[in-house]
């Protein structure tokens, strides 16, 4: 687990390394981004060469393969979801978003999941968009004239 | 007004993102209309927001383990363990909403005073004694990630590469953008925040306890944890004066505010302590010094914008956009033309923390409520309100993009034992830093002892030298083979 963990970090840093490695000499804009780079490229040397030294014992990164589930039920619906606010704007996806969570994970009556998803968007609209005067992302429809939102 | 101003402040601190400084910026059409019968009520609405959301911010952090503004940040560290592993959030809430009243206390009573001359000090700091301020502010914070010192210094790394995306201010050079102009403008650390620390924070108990579970934490500030708190603000009230005093003293520096003040209340706290072990794990001093020293740092970010027309604080630069609408001009005159409208502000100060500080006692049962919500709605309104707060910022889906990549870092990170704090801190501060370092070298024709040539400027760089040697020095007593190591570590750091 550690020693994945700071192969990741390493190779992070050394692509930056990499990408910036103008002149570290004088004060150009490259200088203070290497340096940077290059002292999270040390010490994350510094965090591997210690890692591997030192068997940590117990090296699954998860316990269980249950765990591993429960983070991937957020995960996933998070990631598509952002990206689909893209095209059906804040409130469809916000709706959508709460309903699958009360029906999938809640485990409700419709008639609950369905005024969760309704509320949510709702209670949102209100206070952002005509309280707080944010305009957030509209679909599509909106778009083409055919939804207010 | 005051009462308007802070009750909204409240609210906008508790919602995650969506923070003081753009709330006061919603308002500033608001005001305008206000102002045309009085602009201290204008000025009083605005302040009272900003004292509402220091301390708004608190409330979520605390229970929730999500920060509500960047300056709740740092009670991540202590606030939250000490309301749920030691299942004591009324004296967590306490611990802060006092030590940030008597902060705020007196900081206003420094400032009634000594606004003026403190102004007069601020602008004579150049470029090579805020740099030396930076570094010193690293420092205390590398001895936070207790763990490992080489983590801490490479989150550090990474927050400063993070802030350096985006055009170079100097030369205005693009830089680390891999092509993409979206980048350009760079990355702000609200949406890597609440990504780090909102997002991030549900995928780790996601995993730890299992999806269905609700953490509930039954919060209500009772008269018991009142008089508990009170008992150890007593024991501990030297630390918070000081600390206050530090923040306010931190505030007037231009261009900060209540987050570096609260950051830098924290490391001291932590390395002026006796037990140090403790902090992290629910330790009441590493609740109440950087609150203290954070609304202290606010109000201190004030003087500059009142007495010179340099704002302290990004939240005080649109206070000051307020004043030049509504026909002030910020600045010495000020307290000779206007007096009471500076008068009105000063006393808005008080009258707010009061006020707030009521409000916040009392409403905190209100508040926990909001505990009680089901898991399977709760996880989606956080996400939902989280994506808000990053998309409300610029208008912008990269900064929600930017959001939910760095709650899946934040994950990782946890996973792996990286601090998080030193990440958020060098993302805060390293555009300043790396400004302030290139001026001073600019200034002197390249030449680097301009930092040695300021007093002021290698006292504190010494001092930061210190604060990194110290970590070692503990670790070399204690005999360990690591201790060379981490000697590179600190040597690279000073670089």
């Amino acid at each position: 687990m550690f020693v994945a963990a700071v192969a990741m970090v390493d190779s992070r840093a050394g692509a930056l390394v990499d990408r910036t490695g103008t002149q570290p000499g004088g004060i150009g804009a490259g200088f203070y981004p290497f340096w940077a780079a290059m002292l999270m490229f040390v010490c994350s040397g510094l965090v591997a060469y210690r890692a591997w030294r030192t068997p940590t014992p117990g090296t699954a990164a998860f316990e269980g393969r249950d765990a591993v589930f429960s983070v991937l039920k957020l995960i996933i619906p998070m990631v598509v979801f952002t990206v689909a606010i893209v095209w059906l704007g804040f409130y469809i996806v916000s709706a959508l978003y709460m309903g699958l969570f009360a029906r999938w994970l809640g485990r409700y009556r419709w008639i609950w999941v369905a005024a969760s998803a309704v509320a949510m968007p709702v209670a949102i609209y209100a206070a952002f968009e005509l309280g707080f005067r944010v305009a957030l992302p509209k679909s599509v429809l909106y778009d083409a004239g055919i939804l207010p939102f | 007004m005051l009462f308007v101003g802070v009750a909204l402040g409240l609210v906008v601190g508790v919602l995650p993102g969506l923070g003081g400084t753009s709330a006061v910026a919603i308002l500033l059409p608001i005001t305008v209309i206000i102002a045309r019968t009085s602009p201290t009520s204008a000025v009083i609405l605005l302040a009272g927001v900003y004292w509402g959301a220091l301390f708004g911010g608190v409330i979520t952090s605390i229970l929730f383990n999500i920060p509500g503004e960047p300056w709740s940040v740092v009670l991540l560290f202590d606030g939250f363990p000490l309301a749920k592993r030691r299942g004591k959030p009324g004296v967590a809430l306490a611990s802060s909403f006092m030590a940030s009243f008597v902060g705020a206390f007196l900081a206003t009573v420094l400032f009634t005073f000594f606004a003026r001359a403190l102004a007069d000090i601020a602008i004579s700091f150049g470029p090579p004694e805020l740099f030396a301020v930076f570094i010193m502010s690293f420092a205390t914070l590398i001895g936070l990630g207790a763990e490992s010192p080489a983590k801490a210094v490479a989150m550090i790394g990474f927050g400063l590469l993070l802030a350096a995306v985006g055009f170079d201010t100097i030369t205005g050079a693009p830089r680390l953008n891999f092509g993409q102009t979206a980048l350009l403008s760079g990355i702000s650390f609200v949406p890597v925040t609440i990504g780090l620390f909102g997002i991030g924070e549900i995928l780790a108990s996601a995993e730890e306890s299992g999806i269905g579970y609700v953490e509930r934490i039954a919060a209500r500030v009772g008269f018991k944890d009142l008089v508990e708190t009170f008992g150890e603000l007593r024991k501990r009230i030297w630390l918070v004066l000081s600390t206050a005093l530090i923040g306010f003293w931190f505030g007037t520096l231009p261009g900060h505010g209540a987050t570096a003040g609260s950051f830098l209340g924290y490391g001291l706290a932590r390395q002026w302590s006796k037990n140090k072990e403790d902090f992290g794990k629910g330790e009441i001093s590493g609740i109440m010094a950087p609150q203290a020293a954070a609304d202290s740092a606010a109000v201190g970010s004030l003087v500059p914008m009142i007495a010179l027309g340099v704002p302290g604080s990004p939240t005080s630069a649109v206070i000051m956009a307020g004043l030049f609408i509504w026909g002030l001009t910020p600045g010495p005159l000020l307290f000779v033309e206007h007096h009471d409208f500076v008068w009105g502000l000063i006393a808005s100060i008080y009258l707010g923390h009061l006020l707030t500080f009521v409000i916040c006692l009392s409403a905190v049962p209100l508040l926990a409520m909001i505990m009680r919500i089901p898991y399977a709605i709760l996880t989606p309104f956080i996400v939902l309100i989280s994506i808000i707060g990053a998309y409300s910022l610029n208008n912008s889906m990269l900064d929600v993009f930017i959001t939910i990549i760095f709650g899946l870092v934040g994950y990782w990170l946890r996973k792996t034992k990286y601090p998080l704090a030193p990440l958020v801190v060098a993302i805060v501060l390293g555009d300043s830093t790396e400004k302030t370092f290139r001026q001073s070298l600019i200034g002197s024709g390249g030449n680097p002892l301009v930092f040695a040539g300021s007093p002021l400027a290698a006292t504190l760089l010494v001092l930061a030298v210190l604060l990194l040697a110290l970590p070692i020095v503990r670790s070399l007593r204690r005999g360990r083979r690591r201790a060379a190591l981490e000697q590179d570590t600190v040597g690279t750091a000073i670089d």
